[in-house]
Order: C-alpha cells, then structure tokens, then sequence
C-alpha cells in the first residue's frame, strides 16, 4: 500500500472489498468460516445496508448460482425444490409455481421493485426474513443447508434458531402444496415498493390451518392461534383476535395497532381459506 | 372544460428525462482537469466545534485542497432573506447538515475518503429539538429562538365569537415533508481562468444566486456566471444555494473545475424540507352558517436557519385568512422558531397548503354541526369577484368562486362507489377548495425580464432567467412565441437560466408564466417591427405587407426572405428587444398586501378504506381549477396533477421525524412517497372566463394542484368512515382504532 493512512480509512476500505469467488459450496464454506465474512447472493440486502452504516466488509464470499441444484425450481415426490439462488422475478414467473402456488406469482409484485427482484434471490429473502419467510414457515419448508459439517436438511424454524453464521442455504422444499388453499396479504406503507409492516400467511392444507406472519415484529409462526381455530369446526367463527393479540405481543410485536391490523387481516385470510376463493 | 392527456403530448425532452438519458449539470464528468468534491458534515445536531484539523486529508492521496471556514475568500454566510447560514461552520454547528469542511480531489472516492480523515472535537449542546418550547431553551441565534412573529387581524374577533352560533376548535399538524426530487442538489464551478467562476448548476434563480456567490467568494458581480441548468425537479429545494459554495471555494483554490453530487444519503440529511405546522384554529359562525369570526394560533418550526422561513409565515397567514371566503373578524397569529431539526424553507405551496388544509377542514366542521351540506356552507361564505381579497386588497379572480364550487358539486365522483363483495373496503367522497396568489406578494420587489433576438443562424432566440426544472418551460415559451409570429417550434431557440441573460428574477412563486406571457406581450410586436422595417429594406416590399411565419417572412401569402437570409444580409444585432416588467400587483393606492392575480382549485376526492388495517387508498382526483389561459396544455396538466400527487403524499405518507435534532429516514426506502401505483385517476378541469382583452389572462400553475388535496381526501375518509383526521400524515393506525371503537360502541 503506497499510502499508509488508507487503513485508517473505512471509504478506501470499501474500495478494497475482496469478492472471493470459490470454485465450489464447499470451499465456499471454508472461506466464509476462515475469513468470518457473509456469503453474497444477488446483494441487494448486503449494498444497501452497508451503504446507509457506511460499514463495509473486507471480503464477501460469492455464491455461484451454477452449482449443482443452486437455482431453479423443481418438483418430485417430496414436493417442490426451490435453489436458493433463484432469483424473485424467475420465481415469479415459474410456471411451477403456478402450479404450486397460485396467489405468489401476483404477491411476489408487492416484493420490493423489479430492480431488487431481478437480482435478489429467494434464499437471500429467507436469509434476511423477507416476505417469504412467513410463507416458507407456514408452509414448513425443509431448507437444505450445507457447513463445515457438511449437509443436512432440517425444517426452516429449526434452522432459523440453530443458524451458524458459515451455513449456506442450497434450496428448500415446499411440501407437495397443490389443492391446498393459501392465501397472504402484506401491509406495507403504500401500494407497492414499500417497506413490509407485515405480512400474514394463511395456509389451508385440508386438513389443519397454518399461520405465520413477518415484518416490523419479526418472523413467527402463530402456534397457538393455530390450535385455537384447528380445535373449532367452523374457521370462520369464534375470536380468534384476543388469542392472536397475545401472541404478537409476547413475540415482540410492539405496536397495538399494527396487532390490530393483524387480528383482523387474519379474520379475512382465515375466511378465505374457509371458503376456498 | 376538461383538460384531456393528447397522444403525442409528451415532449421529447420529458420522455429523455423519464427513461434517464437526460443529460443533467452533474454529467458533466468529462471536463478537463476536473475534481470531485466531497462535503464535510456535522455528526451532531447542536454543538461547538472545539477543532478542525485537516492535516491527515491534505496528505491523503489524490487531494488537491482541503477547505474550512477560514478558506472562505468572502462572507462566510448564505441565505436569500436573511443571510444567518455558515458556508463552513467556525465555531459552531446547529443542525446535522451543517457543512464544516470541503475537500476536492481526483475522484469522489478520494474526496470521500479524506473526509474521514479530517479529525473534529465537538462540545455537544443541549439539542433544541421541540419547537413548542424552542423560545425557552438557549438560543440558536441572537437573543432568542424566536424568529418571527406575524399576525392579520381584522374586527373585532371576540366580539364577533361572542355572537357565533356555532364554534369549532381543533388542531391541526402537517408533516415535514421532503421534496424527493429525482436529482439530488449538484453541479460544476469551472474557474474561467480570470479570477472569475462559472457555475453550471441546478438552481432556481441563476441571478440571485449569483450575486450571493460573488460575496461568499469575494469577487465582482461580473466574475460570477451562473447557467441554471435543466435540473431533475426542484419544487423550492434547491431555492437556497446547495453546493455552490463549496464547490466555487474549491475551484479557486485549485483553479480546476469541481463538481459536486449529493447523494440521497446527504440530499436526505442536508435539504431544505417543508415546515411542519402545528396550530390551534378556531371558526364560529351563526346558525345560517355565515362564518362570523375565525382564530389561527400557528407554530412553524423553521429549523436551524431562517431560509425563506419569515416568507413562508406570511404566506401561511395568508392563506390561514381563508382567502375564499367572506369572514367579519379574524385574528390569525403565527410563531417561526428556531431548533436543530434540520432546515425548513421553501417548498412548493410555501406554506399556503398548511394552512388550507387546518381552515378546509373548518368548514367542515361547522357544517358538520349546524347538519348542513358542507357544499352549501361553502356557497354562502365564499367570496364574489367584485370583493376585495380577505385582507382588504384588492384581487382579481380568473372566475366566481361560486363556478368553482358549482362545477365540484356535479362531479361524477359524488356518485357512490360499487363496493367490494365483502364490504372490506368503505368508500367515501369529499372536497376542499383552495386559493392561491401568484407572485412574491406582499410588497416585496418582483420584477422579471426577457430577451428577443435574431440570432447570427437565423434563429429566433428568446432569453428568459428562468430555471427548467421538469416544467418545460420552453414549450410553454415556444407555444406563445408561435401564435403571436406565426413561426413554427424549428424556428426557435429558448434559453433560459443564464445569469448574464435578462434577469426574470427567482422560478418560485409560480410568477414565470405571467412573466413571461406579460413579457412577451411587450417585446414580440417590437421585434417584429424591427424584423419587418429590415425585411422592408432588404426585399423592397412595403413594411405593412410583410409579416412574420414559419422560416420567414410572408408577403400576399408566400415567404420573400427566410429568417436565416435576414440573419446573413442584414443585422441580426439590431433586432434584439430587452423588457421587464413588474409583476403585476394591486393598482396604485392599494395597500401592498396578499397577491393581486389570484387563483383556485376545488379537488373532489374518493377514497376507500381498508376496514382491516386502516389503510387509504385514494382512487380518484378531480381538479376544477380556475387559473386563467391555458397557453401550453401539457404543462398545465402536468403542474396540476404532479402537484396533487406531492399532496397526496403529504396527506398519506410523507413525513420526515426527527429525534435528538436528527431525521429519522435516510433515503427513499425509509420516506415513502407515492409511486404510480399510488396514483389515483386524475381528471383536470379548466374553468376560464377571462375575455380576451384580460391584461392578466395568464396565471402560473406551478403550485395549485396541491392546495386542497390533503383537505380533500381527509373530507373523503370522513366521509366513508365518519373519522375526521387532523394530523397529516394520516395514521392508519389510529384510522383503524377509531373504527374498532365505532364498531365496539356499535355492537
Ligand atoms: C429497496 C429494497 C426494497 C425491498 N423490499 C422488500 C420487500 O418489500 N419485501 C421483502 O421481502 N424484501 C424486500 N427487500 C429485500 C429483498 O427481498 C432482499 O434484498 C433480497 O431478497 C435478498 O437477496 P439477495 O440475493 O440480494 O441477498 P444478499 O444481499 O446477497 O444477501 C442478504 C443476506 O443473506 C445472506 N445470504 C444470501 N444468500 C444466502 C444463502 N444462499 N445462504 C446463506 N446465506 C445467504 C447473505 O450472507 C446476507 O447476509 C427489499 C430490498 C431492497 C434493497
């Protein structure tokens, strides 16, 4: 280095951001465990967070969406397999996901913009709790997750609570979901490219009901909101509210009126999935 | 008469600037020689600067000048009115945007990188960060943190409270709002190798700027040259100077060009935004609904420099008059203090859309409480176009109020929205109406200038000093100069915003289009007969049959000489007519208060409200506006609707808090504005009864679309939903408590 003040220097610094590009998932691993750096999908999370701390990492470790069951969809017996690197706008458009998952494709316009949809992956959505996160969960995803130790797969709460910073996401897989009746809102702060306050999951799988929801309280599955309409014959009915008040707020959902909004968006998922629209 | 989009009406310079090819003064990167600039700013909202050290950034790499407060060559101070803004700070930083040092280098990553390097010592002080009792905490400036205080009063207000029927008492607050233009504030300083400095920059008054610049830098008027060039929106962010200091002290100091771009980063945390307005408002009227007296108690937090803050007071009181209507007694009262919440100053509505959004909803509610339509409470309050204006000036208005309202009133909006199968959304419609003066006002010199010319090609060549920020005023030039010479778009050139052009003084106050059209006016014959009386020479035809058309100039229907064999064979120099004029104002005698050109706007809204959440959804606009001649259709859309979609921001999203004196939202992904999916249908009405032989048939539209926009849609969601929300923006949380609690009381 000719100038020996450029250490001190957190902008020279960025201009110093070392992109590794490993050859492989596992030597992937080895780096991120090595260097204690976080991996790069699409970046659209990573640029923008460090821009407004103005707080850049020395390496990233880049993901490779050309490793073997990295991107794109597709389906067998255990359901449908998504690779992590996928990127919002491919998912948007996939004919399987039609097929799996009907509203996503129109949802997945209320995801950020087309600009972070093209670049922004699935698995770095996950990675960050973004709006499929409440999906995934209610769906109970099994992501599939390679480390030091090698490869397991494991459901997505699991992970969520057991992640190690060197796990790499390869992909997840949706239970067969086809005829089951899902439905999802957001609240955002306005029609589109906005924020999410919240978004709410409601999933029908014939036989029991799911409900999760993300956003400003974090990522939550609404257990015992779940059993409380599971346990009634008649979704439609009974005060689910009070049950699904308390448990946002026992999780860290702060705002009384944004509970408000969810107890009452819950109500209209809940009688969608009851009537099948 | 509705105003209707036309295929094709997109000029092509619009159509650059949406798809980004435009080419803006910080594209400029390829200028010989030239630097990158970067701009130091205060970490703290409110401190004192203990030291400034800048040896580390002089020895970083690439940096060719380092500046601080003791590098400025002239007054260290900026401001239009009141010049109370340090350039550099010297000893002390009053908000967290307040600039300390300045660096230039060879690239902006250098620049950027020696400004942290540069190692300051504050002494943090107390943060003045509530405006309500600003003037008891230490001041910012001077004596005290009040910086003004304004009051209108007419009658005898408790006198004629005391004989009221009716009184209504609320308060009101609006937001903080942000200009979000798509150009952040930037430019070039090129040293002109004489001392001097030309700046290409986005601004809104090349002039003035210019003479501001001269002083900062200690120059000569005559070495200061401002272009203004075509900037990506402005709406009176970019009013006040932005980088020009910083950048002209570094390009004398290193004698090569320096450019300067925020980013939205600095552009969020530095910018002028639009002063939030808190206030208690009073209205009493009798049982027929005549309004008898009316009470304005406002407080106007300016933030740490006035800017144009005193102006935007008296514009606010204005307008917290209620102009429209016809009121015995009033006191309307207004405090502008000073805290370290950033800085507040002009914006688009300068204060006047604050104010109409609190007496809009007045109305209301009277009209709430005598049960009467708030329609009819309207129609015999609001003044004929015989009266003088509410502060007994005298006004001349493009057509009766009355019209206005009338046209409102059979909107097709009123008809009931289809409602949603499961009844999730509750719609509502509602109106507001606004008034609006162009020009300064009260008193202050306004005056603007103009240039005709021949060029040396044969171009007809008009010169004005106006700024292009995205309103397309050449268009609207090109549109007027075609009908009064007969010439076609090609044989034109505009040029605007030079400051060694004709000075039209400052692009605010939507003042260019009477200026422009009065200017015209009077310079167009002129120039005409001074092309003809040479034409005359040159062809041998008689002056009184020569006349002026598309390329050149016509005699019994054919073209004898085009302009461009003029240019050549005779003298171009010669043709050139200069005019200015003052703005119009009140005639003679009259006193020098409020606007003379007055304008309005009714806004009809529907609205529907999510049951679920709260949330609003505005589905449609309609616009009955009464603002003169049309002269150039485009842009009178384009200013009604671009204006409504800022009000509809500020009544639904908009907002900028602070906490500790700093802004909470960094960047457009925390400040929500209203994307074209939030845009509602919009339709435009034109009411015009101005005849032809009008000395004023032209008004400036630049600001009326949002007057009665955020009163509008708070009528529509009362509307739907029985809620009258006072605290813009609106909260759809407490939407959706208030319709819980309705629900609660109703079951
Ligand atoms: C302006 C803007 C608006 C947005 N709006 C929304 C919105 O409305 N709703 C919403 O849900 N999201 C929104 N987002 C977030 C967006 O969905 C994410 O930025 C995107 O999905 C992240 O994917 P990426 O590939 O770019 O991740 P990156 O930025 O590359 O990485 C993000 C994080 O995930 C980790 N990561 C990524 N991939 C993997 C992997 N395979 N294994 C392990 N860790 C991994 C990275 O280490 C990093 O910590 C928005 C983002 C922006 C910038």
């Amino acid at each position: 280095m000719s100038d020996p003040l450029s250490e001190l220097n957190p902008v020279t610094e960025r201009r110093a951001i070392r992109v590794l590009r490993p050859d492989s998932p596992s030597e992937a691993v080895s780096l991120a465990r090595r260097f204690k750096v976080p991996y790069m999908a699409g970046g659209t999370w990573l640029q923008p967070t460090h821009e407004r701390d103005q707080c850049w990492p020395e390496k990233l470790v880049a993901l490779n969406a050309a490793w073997p069951a990295f991107r794109g969809l597709e389906d067998d017996s255990r359901g449908l397999t998504v690779g992590a690197l996928t990127s919002l706008s491919e998912m948007a458009r996939h004919p399987l996901v039609r097929e799996y998952l009907p509203p996503l494709a129109l949802f997945l316009n209320r995801v950020a913009g087309p600009g972070v949809r093209a670049l922004g992956t699935v698995g770095g959505n996950l990675a960050v709790g973004g709006d499929l996160s409440a999906l995934a969960m209610a769906l109970d995803v099994r992501v599939d997750v390679l480390n030091r130790t090698g490869e397991r797969t494991l459901p997505l709460s699991r992970w969520l609570r057991e992640r190690a910073s060197d796990d790499l996401l390869r992909g997840f897989t949706i239970p067969d979901c086809r005829g089951w009746r899902i439905s999802l809102e957001k609240l955002g702060y306005r029609e589109r490219f906005s924020p999410t306050r919240a978004t709410l999951v409601c999933v029908h799988d014939g036989d029991r009901v799911r409900l999760a929801v993300c956003g400003e309280g974090g990522l939550l599955r609404l257990v015992a909101p779940e059993t409380f309409v599971n346990d009634r014959a008649d979704l439609a009915s009974g005060d689910v509210g009070a049950v699904i008040d308390r448990e946002l707020a026992a999780h860290g959902w702060q705002d009384a009126h944004l509970r408000m909004a969810l107890r009452r968006m819950t109500t209209g998922l809940l009688s969608e999935v009851a009537l099948g629209t | 008469m509705e105003l209707k989009p036309q295929p094709g009406m997109a000029e092509t310079s619009v159509l650059e600037r949406i798809e980004g090819r435009f080419g803006y003064a910080t594209d400029q990167q390829h200028l010989p020689g030239l630097l990158h600039g970067a701009i130091l700013r205060s970490r703290h909202a409110h401190a004192r600067l203990l030291r400034v050290d800048t040896s580390r950034a002089r020895l970083m790499s690439g940096v060719r000048a380092v500046v601080t407060a003791a590098d400025v060559p002239g007054l260290n101070r900026l401001g239009i009115v009141v010049r109370d803004q340090p350039v550099l700070c010297e000893d002390r930083v009053r908000y967290e945007g307040d600039a300390i040092a300045a660096v230039a280098a060879d690239t902006v990553e250098q620049a950027r990188a020696a400004l942290e390097v540069i190692d300051v010592d504050y002494a943090p002080l107390a943060v003045v960060d509530q405006a309500e009792t600003a003037e008891q905490m230490s001041p910012l400036h001077g004596e005290s943190n009040l910086l003004a205080r304004e009051a209108f009063e007419r009658g005898d207000t408790d006198a004629a409270f005391a004989r009221c029927a009716v009184i209504v008492e609320h308060h009101y607050q609006t937001p903080r709002q942000m200009h979000a233009f798509m150009e952040t504030e930037g430019g070039v300083a090129i040293p002109d190798n004489n001392g001097g400095v030309i700046f290409r920059v986005g601004c809104q008054s090349g002039h003035r700027d210019a003479e501001q610049l001269a002083d900062i830098l200690g120059l000569k008027p005559s070495q200061v040259t401002v272009e203004a060039t075509p900037t990506g929106g402005a709406f009176g962010g970019k009013d006040e100077l932005t980088i020009q200091p910083a950048a002209g002290i570094l390009a004398l100091q290193t004698g090569s060009p320096v450019l300067i771009h925020l980013d939205r980063f600095e552009s969020c945390r530095t910018g002028i935004k639009r002063h939030p307005v808190s206030m208690i408002m009073t209205t009493g009227c009798d049982r027929q609904g005549r309004i008898l007296a009316h009470r304005v108690d406002a407080l106007l937090d300016t933030g740490a420099y006035a800017s144009l803050g005193p102006a935007v007071l008296e514009n606010f009181l204005d307008h917290a008059t209620a102009p429209l209507y016809r009121i015995e007694a009033y006191s309307v009262s207004g405090r502008l203090v000073y805290t370290n919440n950033g800085v507040s100053g002009a914006f688009r509505g300068f204060g006047g859309n604050q104010a109409t959004f609190a007496v809009e909803s007045q109305l209301d509610a009277l009209a709430e409480k005598l049960a009467m339509c708030p329609l009819a409470l309207r129609r015999i309050n609001l003044r004929t176009v015989d009266e003088p204006g509410s502060r007994g000036q005298v006004v001349r208005w493009s057509a009766p109020p009355t019209d206005v309202l009338a046209e409102a009133g059979a909107s097709p909006l009123w008809a009931p929205a289809v409602s949603d199968a499961r009844r999730r959304w509750l719609t509502g419609t509602g109106m507001a109406m606004g008034a609006q003066g162009n020009g300064l006002g009260d008193g202050l010199p306004d005056r603007g200038g103009g240039r005709v010319s021949l060029s040396a090609e044969g171009r007809i060549r008009l010169e004005f000093g106006f700024s292009d920020y995205g309103q397309n005023l050449a268009e609207a030039i090109t549109c007027l100069v075609c009908e009064t010479l007969g010439c076609v778009a090609g044989d034109i050139d505009v040029v605007l915003g030079n400051s060694r052009g004709p000075d039209s003084g400052p692009t605010s106050a939507s003042r260019s289009s009477v200026l422009i059209h009065g200017v015209l006016a009077d310079i167009l014959p002129r120039w005409k007969d001074r092309v003809r009386d040479q034409a005359a020479v040159l062809t041998g035809l008689p002056c009184d049959q020569l006349y002026s058309g598309p390329g050149g100039l016509f005699a019994g229907g054919r073209q004898v000489l085009s302009y461009r064999e003029l240019a050549e064979k005779g003298q171009p120099e010669q043709t050139r007519v200069d005019a200015s004029q003052a703005f119009p104002v009140a005639p003679e005698g009259n006193q020098l208060v409020g606007r003379y050109l007055q304008l309005q706007i009714a806004t009809v809204a529907r609205v529907a409200v999510d049951r679920l959440t709260g949330r609003v959804r505005v589905t449609d606009l309609h616009h009955i506006t009464a603002a003169g001649r049309v002269i150039y259709p485009p842009g009178y859309l384009g200013q009604i609707e671009g204006a409504a979609i800022m009000g509809l921001g500020m009544a639904l999203s908009e907002d900028m808090p602070t906490r500790q004196g700093r802004y909470l939202a960094d960047n457009l992904d925390q400040y929500i504005i209203p994307t074209l999916q939030d845009v509602p249908d919009q339709r435009v009405d034109v009411l015009d009864n101005t005849p032809t032989t009008d000395r004023f048939p032209v008004r400036g539209v630049g600001e009326l679309g949002i007057e009665a926009v955020a009163p509008a849609i708070c009528s529509a969601i009362e509307a739907a939903t029985g809620i009258r929300v006072r605290h813009l923006p609106v909260d759809a949380g407490y939407l959706l408590a208030e319709l819980c609690a309705q629900e609660e009381t109703c079951s």
